[in-house]
């Protein structure tokens, strides 16, 4: 008697891979249906992301399509007691990403279709015509989205709000993040996470978009840490009441919300379930097609205690669009240095013989890759007037990746310009570097800019975002792409040509590093909430003994 | 890394009833037997469907799908992966109506192509078995296609090149390649529906070659593919051949792929002292070929 194909059996990795994967899912669906029989319907799927979760609550009646040639098989966790009712899950365990997807998950960058040509002919008028058009989204996006606080109703003094019970767990924070990847946000939010367990906080992280999670290691191998991958494996609508039981079942006392919409979106629940939970968010830039994060936040500011920006522009944004004052706080992203600090010692001088730009960041549209090569040529061609020996790095990965590197070929610039990935030694390249480009779209304040500085580099960039509290008025850029060159070109010429205009420069960015750092950080502001939250517990565990 | 492994085999026949039988003998031999078998008939003339219909009723296993014209193997493929993927088949693996692999063929590939997933996480967009002609030696005509890293993964426990193009004579296709470069191109009806298709799907991520997985192909003789071996009776054969290389040129390669392949048509033809009529058929095939853009049917 032969063996059916079908019957082979599995290799380890595929055993292992799809275990692990199971008992998160039913980690979450335990915490979410403690009480109900759970049957989960388990399928394999073609998507390295997503689990595209379906949750039927009672009677499920199947049809043919549950039975799909993906169907892996079925599971069932009894309830504790006879008649619970019943919870069906439906949910495609994701295939391990191929190495090309790990790389990189979006498609290399193409021009739109129909302007292909354009982009051939003149990469500079398709950007042109790509800005107008983000200027346009950015002019409408006033009108579409909403800029009102969602009203929060206390409820009358007659019906008091729940109030918290005791708890023998440690007190624990939820993190919430848009995805593990990275990002200035992420950045920040992975900060949190060590921040928290210094303050001696468990931490709950999630993320509410599918991706690799590529930065999943970096979350600290800690018994105190856990990460939740409800991107994966919760539907949305399910969110509030996962978030309410997970803050039931472990003593969550504070919500830390870093650009993660679903968690914004529990809100409700949390709030009026659980008031004695405090939640406060992280924002760092507004963007342009629809006000991003901060708009969000600001929608809901009636359900959070405090605002963290990373900004004075944001601190703006917050009361002018939306009337909040007294409960933003700015917390810089910088480190505070031990004992007195030392204004950086920017490295160009007049008239040097040698110029090395660089530019660091994703390649994707925000960043605009196409003016940073753009621009470099402009820098290529004054260079080559004033005898200067040009060096430039593009440092980063992402869909331009490809178009980058045509354009360089195309230019000629490929000796002169080197490509590195993400994973390069940037403090060592920055200390190489006499200027920094940045002549993005959009950006919060950007952090390489700091980064910069303090190894000795001059930044230049769009005037966009917050970038104007660290950067001097004579290195902004206008963000339309040809006079973001053009302006690029002049400021390197003044900085090289004027030695009064360099040092006007160079100390115009050591004073705004100064303000800058006489601002608090985002870890003194934070901190002491966190210390709260740990503490807060603590106290009452006291007092109930 | 695929947990689900339900294989239907895909074979298409025509008038050779005979070597259809032997090959059903081989797959009831296999040591990992395909779930499902699925018989396309080319509307044979002779006894196949009495003696597939035979075999059915003794083996559940055994589906038996007869076209209403002859389509070629192109069609018959065509039409039976369609049929095999609506069924829920996992993996594809596609033969012909002469070839019988031994024993292991199936275990072997399937072996192979899982393997090099867990151990590499690249998925091979097909693997083919190592295809020997009656006598033992290498089939000429069915010799994989190596890309230009063909041993990046191939270690001595581990014999598995990279290639880019197979023949339909033991390929073994997994779902998600079907799904994402749809179907072998019916309109073809004969000769490179399998090249093409093989590189249509080795796009996403080359196959892989499985010298330990064999199958024997019981052609008349062992020959390879060249346009000097011309005569009356393959003409037809070979204008199929030029006019589906010459579509499939121009789709990936433009004008100038086509010309590529006129040159190297026309060379082969004049090397070997082709008649001068049989050399303008085939001309002619390939001007056919140029404007010929059959469409890509996908499955939903």
């Amino acid at each position: 008697m032969t063996t059916p194909a079908s019957h082979k059996p599995l290799g380890q990795p595929a055993v292992d891979h799809i275990r692990r994967e199971v008992s998160q899912v039913l980690a979450i669906y335990d915490l979410l249906y403690p009480t109900q029989t759970l049957n989960l319907f388990l399928y394999e799927s073609n998507d390295p992301l997503s689990g595209k979760p379906s949750v039927i609550e009672g009677p499920v009646t199947l049809q043919a399509s549950h039975l799909s040639p993906e169907f892996l098989g079925q599971m069932r966790r009894p309830a504790p007691r006879e008649g619970a009712p019943v919870v069906t899950v439906m949910v495609s365990i994701p295939r391990a990403p191929l190495p090309s997807e790990r790389a990189l998950t979006d498609a290399p960058w193409a021009p739109v279709r129909g302007l292909k040509a354009v982009h051939r002919l003149s990469p500079m008028l398709y950007e042109t015509i790509r800005y107008q058009a983000e200027m346009a989204r950015k002019r409408r996006s006033r009108r579409v989205h909403s800029t009102v606080s969602l009203a929060r109703s206390q409820g009358s003094q007659l019906f008091p709000p729940p109030a918290p019970a005791d708890s023998a767990t440690r007190p624990a924070i939820l993190i919430g993040m848009h995805w593990l990847e990275v990002g200035g946000a992420e950045a920040l939010a992975f900060d949190t996470v060590q921040w928290a367990l210094e303050a001696g906080l468990r931490v709950f992280v999630v993320t509410s978009v599918p991706s690799i999670q590529r930065l999943r290691s970096k979350l600290p191998d800690h018994p105190d840490v856990r990460f939740i991958p409800l991107d994966r494996y919760l539907p949305h609508h399910l969110w509030p009441r996962f978030i309410e039981q997970l803050a039931l079942t472990e003593n969550i006392r504070l919500v830390h919300i870093h650009h993660c919409t679903f968690l914004y979106e529990s809100l409700p629940q949390l709030r009026t379930m659980m008031p004695w939970v405090r939640v406060i968010d992280s924002t760092h830039i507004v963007e342009y097609a629809d006000g991003g994060y901060p708009r969000i936040s600001g929608v809901w500011s009636n359900y959070i205690d405090m605002h963290h920006v990373i900004s004075r522009q944001l601190v703006r944004y917050y009361r002018d669009d939306f009337h909040i004052v007294g409960k933003v706080r700015l917390g810089r992203m910088l480190t505070r240095p031990e004992g007195e600090a030392s204004p950086p010692d920017l490295r160009l001088q007049a008239g040097q013989k040698t110029l090395h730009v660089t530019f660091i960041g994703r390649l994707y549209y925000q960043k605009r890759p196409v003016v940073v090569v753009e621009a470099i040529r402009a820098l290529a061609g004054w260079a080559d007037r004033n005898q200067v020996d040009l060096r430039g790095t593009i440092v980063g990965e992402g869909p331009f990746r490809g178009a980058v590197t045509r354009l360089l070929q195309r230019y000629g610039l490929q000796d002169r310009v080197a490509i590195e990935p993400a994973s390069a030694d940037v403090p060592g390249l920055l200390g190489r570097s006499d200027i920094l480009l940045l002549p993005s779209n959009n950006e919060g304040l950007a952090l390489v800019c700091y980064e910069a500085l303090a190894h000795g580099c001059i930044p230049i960039s769009t005037d966009v975002g917050a970038q104007g509290e660290i950067i001097p008025p004579d290195l902004l850029v206008p963000v339309e792409p040809r006079a973001a060159v053009r302006g690029i070109v002049t400021a390197v010429d003044r900085l090289w040509r004027d030695g009064a205009f360099l040092a006007a420069q160079k100390a115009a960015l050591q004073a705004a590093s100064r303000a800058l750092a006489a601002d608090p950080t985002a870890r003194e502001v934070l901190m002491p909430l966190y210390r709260d939250a740990a503490q807060g517990h603590q106290t009452e565990e006291t007092g109930s003994r | 890394m695929s947990a689900l492994t339900r294989t239907a085999a895909v074979i298409v026949t025509f008038n050779r009833s005979a070597k259809l039988m032997k090959v059903l003998d081989a797959l009831d031999r296999q040591t990992l037997k395909p779930d499902l078998i699925l018989v396309v008939d080319n509307a044979s003339t002779d006894n196949t469907a009495e003696l597939v219909e035979a075999r059915a009723t003794q083996d559940s296993a055994i589906r038996y799908m007869r076209l209403p014209r002859n389509v070629g193997g192109a069609g018959g493929f065509h039409e039976g992966m369609k049929a095999a993927y609506a069924q829920g088949a996992n993996y594809f693996w596609v033969s012909d109506d002469d070839a019988y692999p031994e024993p292991d063929a199936l275990e072997r590939l399937l072996d192979a192509i899982t393997a090099f997933e867990d151990a590499n996480v690249w998925r091979p967009s097909f693997a083919c078995s190592r295809v020997e002609w009656t006598d033992g030696t290498l089939c000429e005509m069915n010799t994989p296609r190596p890309v230009w890293d063909w041993p990046r993964f191939l270690t001595p426990d581990r014999p598995w090149a990279l290639v880019d193009s197979c023949s339909f004579v033991s390929a073994l296709i997994p779902r998600w390649a079907v799904r994402e470069h749809g179907l072998p191109i019916a309109d073809y009806f004969i000769w490179f529906d399998d090249a093409e298709y093989t590189r249509r799907i080795a796009r996403s991520y080359p196959g892989i070659y499985c010298p330990e997985s064999r199958v024997i192909h019981d052609t008349p003789d062992n020959r390879g593919v060249n346009f000097g071996m011309i005569d009356d009776k393959s003409l037809w054969k070979f204008k199929y051949g030029a006019r589906n290389e010459t579509s499939w040129r121009r789709r990936e390669q433009g004008l100038a792929g086509v010309l590529a392949y006129a040159y190297g048509v026309r060379r082969q033809m004049r090397e070997a002292g082709v008649p001068r009529r049989l050399k303008w058929s085939i001309y002619g095939a390939i001007f056919k070929g140029y404007a010929f853009r059959p469409a890509i049917e996908h499955v939903t």
